[in-house]
């Protein structure tokens, strides 16, 4: 169980002044008074995000690019500390105890680099380790994990080698080894082929099952199919606030469209229109 | 906290088998560091040699050897073989391909020795020329004993005693042993043994930091509920370990080295068995967990190994000219080298090489000095870690 409420994270940018300004302000000191006035730009990244993920469901987290969703998720994965707001998982506050929290989540981030010189093998299992697995209980799940996703004869070859959809393959098992909870995956089935996509999904989908462990699922997409097929509840997140949850049905119903895309540009874009039809 | 070392323990084994697997590298460093010094001891103690055996040779090259039978005859009764010198002999010393100094003998050498006028003699050598160079002082004292004696037996025509020429008798006594003679020539083997020290730790330290940034491995690895500082620490261990591994390898490569020498009085001279490689590694040890941390704390603030390179570039370059000071002996020994990392191990191995005892503070002083650049860099990195991951 995932509950995030009123999350909001800015970051500083550094002002940039011009080339000639810059070499002034070596020199003058107007030109360095000139550069103090000019205070940082701040970027707000999440400005007022909340979402309940629940156990045995998978919540899609659905947004255009620079929403704000891999943000959340680095909140969420105690990367980053949030500027405001709170994040529970199975009630554990993310920010008082993260050690806690990632020991019952399993996270595949935007950043899924692979050690090239390790087999898939002792990738998984290096992660499993620093989870507090012992050795044969963390090879024992390697392979379990990589028969759910295909990827026995990976196993014992070095990821130097790997394809794309191979590596994500190999991070996916890596995130799940220490069969977490609650799972967070961020845009996963970027550079996967149709066939490895279907596979992911068959796994996500048995993965919600009592038999699966009933596992809180959190999903953060911007491709429609995905969270059409798979997610049982739906947040739209843009420009770093929810402007919109429910399921698909509920969300075509309150944008009164019939497809889905339709539906998620209304809700996305709603600000931007307005905003462009006030100016005009 | 038990739970932290394990995990620190867990890191330092997957970062040992990552650094070992890469096999290009370390057989970069290998061949660079461990090979390059038994090498160089090679070609050294090869020009030692021959200078020897052109010492032992005894001979002295002259132009215009039959205009000065009497030097010929001093120089036979010395023992030496008086030889003509090459006509083109300037050229040749020039172009290296003649290693003896030449002594020219003016037209009139003769006549002017018997007239009592004093007939100016030149020795010819060519400074670039090493091996001539180094021949030019026995070819001076053995002129200097024929002046003597021409001057002694002239004195003795009139009666007059040698000795009021010599009114005092000078002797030399060197202090240095046989072993500090030998560090004038060995003293660069602990210069070589630092770089593979810091050769050996670079590559490790820049791939387990900017290398992990580069690969989009550091965000997923931050994601496991690991203190950070047990991450931290499991790399350094780990880089400070190849670091050690190469130090050790080089300091034990010296031995065999040894069998190679050509010169004789070398092999005398130096003395460097197990004793000397284990002492070396227990004052390299603090050196290379110094190194280790301070190239991660760099390191760290890069996005790619290749701009890790480039900032790493100003540590390798002050470890690699601090030893200098020694090895030019620029201003002799001062307390403050032994503050400066590098310098300080340098100047302790060669007491070692010496023979000579180390005293406790100068042990402790780079070993407190090292300790204290390790816990800075390990708790920049760890302060940096999350920072780094998401940038």
């Amino acid at each position: 169980m995932i509950e995030v409420r009123s999350l909001a994270k800015s970051f500083a940018v550094p002002a940039r002044s011009s080339g000639s300004a810059g070499l002034r302000s070596l020199w003058s000191r107007a030109g360095a008074s000139a550069a103090a006035s000019k205070a940082p730009r701040r970027i707000h990244a999440v400005v007022d995000v909340n979402f309940d993920a629940p156990d045995g469901c998978i919540t899609g987290l659905l947004g255009p690019n620079g929403a704000g969703k891999t943000t959340t998720l680095r909140m969420l994965a105690a990367l980053i500390a949030p500027d405001a707001g709170t994040m529970r998982v199975d009630g554990i506050d993310v920010v008082a105890r993260p050690g806690d929290v990632l020991a019952r989540m399993g996270v595949l981030s935007d950043a899924r680099g692979l050690y090239p010189r390790l087999t898939a093998r002792e990738n998984i299992v290096y992660y499993g380790a620093l989870h507090g697995m012992a050795r044969d209980a963390a090879e024992a799940r390697a392979e379990e994990l990589a028969r759910m996703f295909e990827m026995m004869p990976l196993l014992d070859r070095r990821a130097a080698g790997f394809s794309q959809g191979e590596r994500m393959k190999t991070a996916l098992c890596r995130a799940l080894v220490h069969d977490p909870a609650n799972i967070v995956l961020d845009e996963p089935t970027n550079g996967l082929d149709v066939l490895a996509t279907r596979a992911l999904r068959e796994s996500l989908r048995w993965l919600r099952t009592p038999a699966g462990g009933s596992k809180c699922i959190v999903f953060s997409t911007h491709i429609m199919q995905e969270v059409e097929r798979l997610c049982d509840g739906v947040v739209v997140v843009a420009h770093g606030r929810t402007v919109a949850t429910g399921t698909v049905d509920e969300l075509l119903a309150k944008t009164d469209e019939r497809d889905f895309e339709e539906a998620f540009v209304k809700l996305a874009f709603a600000a931007d229109r307005a905003g462009a039809e006030a100016a005009a | 906290m038990r739970r932290s070392l394990v995990a620190a323990g867990i890191v330092l084994g997957k970062e040992l088998r990552d650094a070992l697997r890469d096999r290009r590298t370390l057989l970069t460093v290998l061949v660079s560091a461990v090979l390059m010094g038994p090498l160089v001891l090679f070609a050294i103690s090869g020009l030692i040699g021959s200078l020897e055996s052109r010492a032992e040779q005894r001979e002295v090259y002259l132009s215009g050897l039959m205009r000065a039978p009497t030097l010929r005859n001093y120089l036979e009764r010395q023992t030496y073989v008086a030889r003509e010198a090459p006509s083109d002999f300037e050229a040749q010393l020039r172009r290296s391909t003649f290693h003896d100094p030449v002594v020219v003998i003016p037209e009139d050498f003769e006549a002017a020795l018997v007239r009592g006028d004093v007939p100016v003699v030149e020795i010819v050598s060519d400074s670039a020329n090493q091996r001539s160079e180094a021949s030019t002082a026995r070819i001076e004292r053995l002129l200097g004993g024929f002046s003597r004696e021409r001057a002694l037996l002239s004195l003795a025509l009139r009666g007059v005693s040698a000795q009021i020429l010599e009114p005092m008798q000078v002797e030399d006594r060197d202090l240095a042993s046989t072993q500090t003679r030998a560090t004038r020539i060995t003293g660069m083997l602990p210069y070589f043994v630092m770089m593979a020290v810091l050769y050996g730790a670079l590559n490790a330290a820049l791939d387990t930091t900017a290398g992990e940034r580069e690969r989009g491995s550091l965000e997923p690895l931050l994601m496991n509920p690991t203190e950070r500082w047990a991450l931290v620490a499991g790399k350094w261990g780990a880089v400070a370990c190849v670091s050690v591994l190469i130090a050790v390898l080089s300091c034990f490569s010296f031995l065999p080295g040894q069998w190679v020498l050509r010169s004789d009085t070398l092999q005398a001279m130096f003395q460097y068995g197990p004793r000397e490689a284990a002492l070396f590694i227990l004052l390299l040890l603090p050196l290379a967990a110094a190194l280790a941390a301070v190239l991660m704390a760099v390191a760290i603030r890069s996005r790619t190994f290749k701009e890790a390179q480039a900032s790493s570039t100003l540590v390798v370059l002050a470890i690699s000219l601090l030893p200098l000071v020694n090895v030019f002996d620029l201003g002799g020994e001062a307390p403050w080298h032994l503050w400066a990392p590098a310098l300080a191990q340098n100047m302790l191995m060669t007491r070692v090489l010496k023979g000579e005892a180390l005293e406790l503070s100068q042990v402790l002083i780079p070993l407190g000095v090292c300790a204290v650049l390790t816990a800075f860099g390990v708790w920049y990195v760890a302060r940096q870690l999350h920072q780094a991951a998401v940038k």
